[in-house]
């Protein structure tokens, strides 16, 4: 039973990209063997990263049992950051497929597979501890994405979807330089270059090339959307099918965000000097003026992507703060908001492809008074909502708050700032909420209403739905399901932080990393 | 016995082949003589099993690939110099042979069907791609510039024909008058060249042979120390080094690429984008590490700046463009960059590795992964009727992926691996290059090269994207393909191979 982690991560990780594999050969599969089929590649991640992540948080398991060494020369690995993002994942990989699995679309098995391929490549992404590994994997997951976008996008697909495409590969360029500069610099092997050895390498290194953390900061930040690398994500969210924006919102965008909290935040140094300085203010732009962006919106996808990119700005200053306080607080609250707004974002997306099937538009002012004819949906947009701008009880509340708190020894202005854009989230998110569900509905709508009534939301859906909801309600009442992980890898982060920056630390020499 | 004669004897005897040497040499000896057969075949089958000869020349190649796979004496571990110095071996110059071979053999597959459906001759067409062939397997072992002028001049040759072969298409023979012109210029400068650097160091004390490339190398070396090296000398180097970089395709000698790449049946626009490359980039590679190594102070700000330029000339020049030969063959041009770029490293680190492997390995690797790309691209533009061979606009592909998945399929890996996108076998073999970059610590060409890349996804996603977005008008009239099944199984194998290549290459590293 030593490995018997190990397999299960390794599973989780190859089953959904063999199942696509096997439906992208198999184009003209019966529809009934692929539909079960693909279920299958969504659900067996699904019940295996909840379980991983259980596995991890038990004392008894070593880190050491959830290594493999993988068939392509990555090993398969976990650490308490990527254990709960990975989970997250798998999570958000079923509710995407099962939305996936209630469309008609064309070529519907290439069309599963490939978003199966996009799940495995995201698993991937958190389940390897290898530099190169991840950023493999990271583009394993992005090339589906384009396509998925270019074929089965919705209205502006195709510059969508080549604003994307570019600006993502120069910001995975960007990035792939960084690392392998901060691979070289540890003089840690290629082969060898896991997070652990190369962290350790570069507080050892004689040099570091000073534009190594810019570009790390930078890069991975474009593919995280940091402000003012962010003009792809809204555009592209808004254009690709739902079950993509899920997947790309939810979980793939979050490996920017790891990339930067494991390379950059505990060896780069990029909180400190002119780059910190940037940092700060870029990421208090992605709050401020994309929200402000968000209050402008008058189209529900549109909203949601542009909120999907401002709530990246509390996990950024979460990442600042921990590095310029030395403090781990707000690593960890970074850490649990990058798990909570994975789901809830997730859900905003499903729930509002939900609202388009049945109103025939994303338009706010050509939607209302939906909660009268459906209460479920309306109820679950609601709860999404309430998730998204962090009411207590679901993730994001921890997250918010976390960060908010661990800001508190920074200046008045600053805690001022941000705490402005609680409200400006939650004016955009209430509104569109009111003008969706409540009032008047539009004569457009109820002719639509009158011609070809429409029901509530689905089973399948509202299954999806609850996972994710669900998900985010568990960690808002036990967060210590998150915390157990994250807490004890944010302090060794911080502490090699510390180190790196030639801070002096009262604690004694960093603790050989446990978790 | 005449006495005079008895002096020569000796001396024939040490520059007499030896039965080792032409054991050696083998696997060219080999692809020459299919090349014969080919014709042999031509003059006596019947009409009726005329169609044998491709596959004979297919048969063929494979065996020979399999015997330099194998362990025999034409592989040598270790550097060994055979017909008294004229070849030299080693384990890169084997994994050299490897690529030219599956060029030719894949050019094959591409050139059957196509010079069929254009009425013209498949023997000849496989008779010189086969001369070609060796030729080039030979170039690279060169030690001797008079080995090494004869074979690429073989090669030329053979080329010239190839790329004029459509006889009846006007754009064919014009870009086989422009390759006979562009090809002639780069003769006469490595020619030019040659004859410097022997008339300049003919004279120093100690050197016999101021051909042979060892000898050169030592000279070099030794004059290099007491810096002495003549201007002459390095005027010759430089005008060597462009009629290389003719070959391979690098600014400022990269102008005729479009127009003859465009021009050329594609088979042959395919041969010449991977195995012509190749060679010029392993002939670069052969120069600049062998006898021009004591040099490498002054050569590696020329091959860096040159490195820079051809990066950017190809991916920007490709971004202007919309016919897809155009646009495919400006960016070899950009690859071609990344093969100087590789051959800089090595120059500024000597002995810098990448993951485990060698400057000589990196560039076997990237072709490798060109090849796979190239011929799976071209696989799809080959396949897709056209009324003019020389004209395939972007346009053309619109709605592939409804009309046949496979090509689509075959175009999307095609472009994946020249891209570099995960995990293709071409995304390794970029990250090799970017590794050797950054232990050179060449920061100036590592940023060219990722711009370039950035530059690159625009023109490669605008093809896929042609190929892959949904057609929004509805009616268009939209036939479905039909695929033999030989190309099939090419793409098959080419499409596994991009895919698992990568993995392959970095499993265990």
């Amino acid at each position: 039973m030593d490995t018997f982690p190990a397999t299960l991560l390794a599973l989780a990780i190859t089953a959904p990209i063999l199942v696509g594999l096997i439906l992208l050969a198999g184009r003209d599969l019966p529809r009934s063997f692929s539909s079960g089929f693909a279920f299958g590649g969504f659900a067996i991640p699904a019940v295996l990263g909840p379980w991983l992540l259980v596995l991890w948080s038990n004392p008894s398991t070593a880190p050491q049992q959830f290594q493999s060494e993988g068939f392509w020369g990555f090993g398969f690995a976990l650490n308490g950051l990527s254990a709960p993002l990975l989970a997250m994942t798998s999570l958000v990989g079923l509710a995407a497929g099962i939305k996936a699995l209630t469309q008609e679309v064309e070529g519907r098995n290439t069309y599963l597979g490939l978003i199966l391929f996009m799940l495995g490549g995201t698993l991937g992404v958190f389940g390897t501890n290898h530099l190169v590994g991840v950023y493999f994997f990271h583009e394993f997951a992005l090339i589906p994405t384009f396509i998925l976008t270019l074929f089965w996008g919705g209205e502006g697909r195709r510059p969508a979807a080549m604003q994307m495409a570019i600006t993502l590969t120069a910001g995975a360029m960007a990035s792939l330089a960084g690392i392998l500069i901060a691979v070289d610099a540890s003089g840690v092997e290629y082969g060898a270059a896991t997070f652990e050895s190369v962290a350790l390498g570069l507080q050892n290194a004689k040099s570091i090339p000073a534009a190594t953390g810019a570009l790390v900061l930078f890069g991975l930040g474009t593919l995280a959307s940091l402000f003012p690398f962010h003009s792809w994500a809204a555009p592209g969210y808004s254009a690709a099918p739902t079950p993509v924006s899920m997947l790309h919102a939810g979980a793939l965008k979050k490996f920017g965000l790891y990339g930067i909290i494991v390379l950059g935040l505990s060896s780069l140094d990029i909180t400190g000097g002119t780059l910190g300085t940037w940092f700060l203010w870029f990421a208090l732009a992605n709050v401020v003026i994309v929200g402000l962006i968000c209050l402008t919106q008058r189209d529900l996808k549109q909203l949601l992507s542009w909120s999907s990119v401002a709530h990246m700005g509390p996990i950024f200053l979460g990442i600042w703060v921990c590095g310029v306080s030395g403090k781990a607080d707000g690593l960890d609250a970074a850490a649990f908001l990058m798990v909570a707004h994975g789901l809830s974002c997730a859900a905003l997306f499903l729930l509002a492809n939900a609202v388009r099937a049945r109103a025939g538009t994303y338009r706010l002012d050509e939607l209302g008074g939906l909660a009268a004819r459906t209460p479920i949906l309306a109820a679950l947009f609601i709860a999404a909502t309430m998730a998204s701008i962090g009411l207590p009880g679901f993730g994001n509340f921890w997250g918010e708050v976390g960060v908010f708190l661990a800001l508190r020894d920074q200046s008045l202005w600053l805690q001022a700032l941000v705490a402005s854009t609680v409200v400006i989230s939650a004016v955009y998110s209430l509104r569109a909420v009111a003008s969706t569900f409540f009032g008047p509905a539009s004569e457009a709508l109820e002719k639509r209403f009158a011609s070809a009534p429409f029901g509530d939301l689905g089973g399948a859906e509202r299954f999806a739905a609850c996972v994710l909801l669900g998900a985010s309600m568990t960690i808002g009442f036990v967060p210590s399901l998150i915390t157990k992980s994250v807490n004890p890898v944010a302090a060794d982060i911080t502490t090699t932080s510390q180190h790196n920056a030639k801070v002096p630390v009262k604690a004694a020499p960093a603790a050989p990393a446990k978790r | 016995m005449i006495p005079f004669l008895a002096d020569i004897d000796p001396l024939f005897k040490v520059l007499a082949p030896r039965p080792a040497d032409w054991l050696s040499i083998l696997p060219e000896i080999a692809v020459a003589g299919l090349s014969l057969v080919c014709l042999l075949q031509a003059m006596f089958l019947p009409k009726a099993l005329r169609s044998l000869i491709p596959i004979t020349a297919r048969v063929g190649l494979v065996l020979v690939a399999i015997m330099a796979l194998t362990n025999g004496p034409w592989v040598q571990p270790t550097d060994v110099a055979s017909f008294a110095g004229l070849l030299r071996q080693n384990l890169p110059t084997d994994g050299v042979r490897m690529v030219f071979l599956l060029s030719a053999l894949l050019t094959s597959f591409l050139a059957e069907g196509f010079l069929r459906e254009r009425d013209a001759a498949v023997a000849d067409y496989h008779h010189v791609l086969l001369v070609v062939t060796a030729a080039f397997m030979l170039l690279v072992q060169s030690n001797h510039f008079v080995t090494f002028f004869l074979s690429l001049e073989t090669a030329a040759v053979g080329l010239y024909v190839l790329v004029g072969y459509l006889r009846r298409s006007e754009a064919s023979l014009e870009a086989g008058v422009k390759y006979l012109v562009a090809g002639g210029l780069s003769s006469a400068l490595l020619l030019m060249g040659i004859v410097l650097v022997y008339g300049a160091l003919g004279a120093v004390p100690g050197v016999t042979d101021s051909l042979n490339f060892t000898q050169i190398g030592k000279a070099l070396a030794a004059q290099a120390v007491t810096h002495t090296i003549s201007p002459l000398t390095l005027t010759g180097i430089a005008l060597i080094l462009g009629g290389v970089a003719f070959k391979l395709g690098a600014f400022p000698f990269h102008t005729w690429i479009p127009d003859v790449y465009q021009g050329a049946p594609t088979p042959t626009t395919a041969f010449l984008g991977t195995a012509s490359k190749a060679a010029g980039a392993f002939t670069l590679v052969l120069l600049a590490t062998g006898p021009f190594a004591p040099i490498a102070v002054k050569l590696a700000p020329l091959l860096a700046v040159t490195a820079v330029l051809t990066l950017l000339a190809g991916n920007l020049g490709a971004l202007a463009t919309t016919d897809l030969k155009r646009t495919l063959s400006l960016s070899g041009v950009s690859h071609a960059g990344f093969i100087l770029a590789a051959v800089t490293a090595v120059l500024v680190l000597p002995g810098v590795t990448a993951f485990g492997y060698d400057v000589e390995q990196v560039i076997v690797i990237y072709f490798l992964a060109y090849v796979i790309g190239t011929f799976l691209a071209a696989q799809a533009l080959v396949s897709l009727p056209a009324v003019e061979d020389h004209r395939r606009p972007q346009l053309a592909l619109r709605g592939l992926l409804r009309r046949s998945p496979l090509l689509a399929s075959s175009l999307g890996f095609g472009i994946g691996s020249l891209a570099g996108v995960p995990p293709s076998v071409g995304f390794i073999a970029k990250l090799l290059v970017l590794t050797l970059l950054v232990s050179a610590k060449l920061w100036w060409i590592l940023g060219a090269a990722l711009i370039g890349v950035a530059i690159s996804i625009h023109y490669y996603f605008s093809i896929l994207r042609e190929a892959v977005v949904r057609p929004t008008d509805a009616d268009e009239e939209l036939a479905p393909l039909e695929i033999p099944f030989g190309t099939r199984f090419v793409i098959g194998v080419l499409t596994a191979v991009s895919i698992i290549g990568g993995l392959f290459v970095l499993i265990g590293r």
